[in-house]
């Protein structure tokens, strides 16, 4: 499991497990649109989420990926989660 | 009319990419999606554009659509009953023989109650909405057909999803809910994209070992495995320790509706709540009627399960042979993962050119963004007929 749960080490593994599916060059940024920005479907956003889930080991709703449109938004959702438990 | 159609903003904007897509698809040949069969002579063979075609892609997994049994219970169902029940079920809508179809479910799976639907859509879209409510978690495999996905976006209860046939992943995420609330694990038996098959008996396990609800819906497995096509958790040996159990009588049962069987009695209180059960129509009196044909056909007649899969070896064989790798083991439906999209749909003409019709799926429909060509085995196919396909897609270039 991972210890840091702190909002950079969040953002540095989101930012890495986006980068590669990631369709278009957009940087990532914390303001980033995942969909618009990224190109990444809503199909695509639960196998991200599915990783993310594993590496912190939380569960993420479905009802709560459907809120989450910037990087940061993704973010927010795991510190919350990571840090409830 | 109106002198200008000005509207505040363009309503059908958001279908633009999918219509591109579409177009690209359609100047490869014939549009793959939604396509028109002028006549159908048999579960096995149709007519387009004056031409008989095989047919590959039904889910007409018995073949009982022509059944001399089951078409004439439909027929004499429409004489005697007429042609629509116009209401609901709450409403005029439940005739006896619904309630006669309810009993046999009954008896088909050895079950304490059976709830009868007018869609496998609905069911599964009323069951899952209305047995998991506020507080209550859903956990459902990720690679679950739409109208699960639908049911538990109707519930109010919370959805995790657990990757995709593993008994593993659920019991870790299963671990980590709260002590309050119920749990309603939700999985397939046999899969409707890829054929692959759930392992029921380690889901019943761990189910079982954190307090969960087990719900499998059956609707491509019921018909093909287990005795006398009872489905998958018959098979494995677990049917009696399944919670809920939904089908469809779209498919083996050569009708339409569908259905939810519990061994809990309180699956019927749904009837008075669950909005996808009240507020539509119910099953007409020629679906209900072969519904129930077909499921005493499964009962008493030839066992067709076992010609099923004698022809399903068969096409799997040859296809392997012919070169292609099936992504799943032999089973009613075979499925063939193709490099890219645009390869899948220039295949899928150039079978239909050679008189064989198979499915084309596409993301977001299928898992882990697959193009397929999909093929589905009837009891009535013929050995000569898995050997023409087989023969087509040999000739693929
Ligand atoms: C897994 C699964 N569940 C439910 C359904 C819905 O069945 P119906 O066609 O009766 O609405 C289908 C069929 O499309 C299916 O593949």
């Amino acid at each position: 499991m991972h210890s840091g749960t702190d909002q950079k080490t969040i953002f540095e593994d989101v930012a890495r497990v986006l980068s590669a599916r990631s369709h278009t060059q957009a940087a990532i940024r914390p303001d980033t649109r995942i969909g618009a920005d990224l190109e990444i479907d809503s199909v695509e956003i639960f196998d991200i989420v599915m990783e993310l889930e594993d590496l912190y080991n939380i569960s993420l709703p479905v009802e709560a990926a459907s809120d989450i449109d910037t990087v940061q938004d993704l973010v927010a959702k795991i510190g919350q989660l990571a840090n409830v438990r | 009319m109106f002198d200008s159609d000005a509207k505040k903003s363009d309503i059908f904007e958001k279908f633009e990419k999918i219509g591109q897509r579409a177009e690209a698809v359609l100047s490869l040949g014939k549009l793959p999606f939604g396509m028109t069969f002028d006549e159908i002579l048999s579960p096995t063979r149709a007519l387009v554009n004056g031409r008989e075609i095989i047919l590959a892609g039904t889910n007409n997994y018995l073949g009982l659509t022509f059944s001399e049994a089951v078409k004439s219970a439909a027929i004499d169902a429409i004489a005697r009953q007429g042609t629509a029940t116009t209401g609901s079920r709450l409403a005029n809508g439940t005739f006896r023989e619904h309630i006669d179809l309810e009993e046999d479910l009954k008896t088909f799976f050895g079950a304490k109650s059976a709830v009868v639907f007018t869609t496998g859509y609905q069911a599964n879209l009323a069951a899952i909405s209305t047995l998991a409510g506020r507080g209550d978690h859903l956990l459902i495999d990720a690679d679950s057909h739409a109208c699960i996905y639908d049911g538990c976006r109707l519930s109010d209860a919370e959805t995790i999803r657990f990757r995709h046939n593993s008994p593993e992943d659920l019991a870790k995420r299963l671990a980590r809910l709260p002590d309050e609330g119920a749990r309603l694990v939700v999985v397939e038996g046999l899969y409707s994209m890829l054929g692959d098959v759930a392992p029921l008996d380690e889901f019943v396990a761990v189910a079982h070992e954190h307090g969960a609800y087990l719900y499998v819906d059956e609707a491509h497995s019921v018909g093909c495995y287990g005795e006398r096509g009872r489905g998958l958790a018959d098979a494995l040996g677990v049917l009696d320790k399944i919670d809920f159990l939904s089908g469809t009588f779209s498919k083996s049962f050569a009708s339409i509706g569908g259905f939810c069987v519990s061994r809990h009695s309180g699956l019927d209180l749904m009837r008075l709540v669950s909005r996808p059960y009240l507020f539509t129509a119910s099953g007409s009196p020629s679906n209900v009627a072969a519904a129930r044909a077909a499921m005493g056909e499964m009962m008493n007649g030839p066992d067709l399960s076992r010609e099923l899969m004698a022809r399903a070896h068969q096409l799997h064989a040859g296809l392997a042979e012919a070169g292609f790798a099936p992504a799943s083991p032999p089973g009613p439906i075979i499925a063939l993962p193709r490099p890219d999209e645009l390869t899948a749909v220039r295949e899928w003409n150039q079978l239909l050119a050679a008189g064989i019709y198979v499915n084309l799926a596409v993301p977001p429909a299928t898992p882990h963004a697959k193009s397929l060509l999909r093929l589905s085995v009837s009891a009535a196919h013929s050995a000569q007929e898995i050997d023409a396909i087989v023969s087509a897609f040999r000739d693929l270039t």
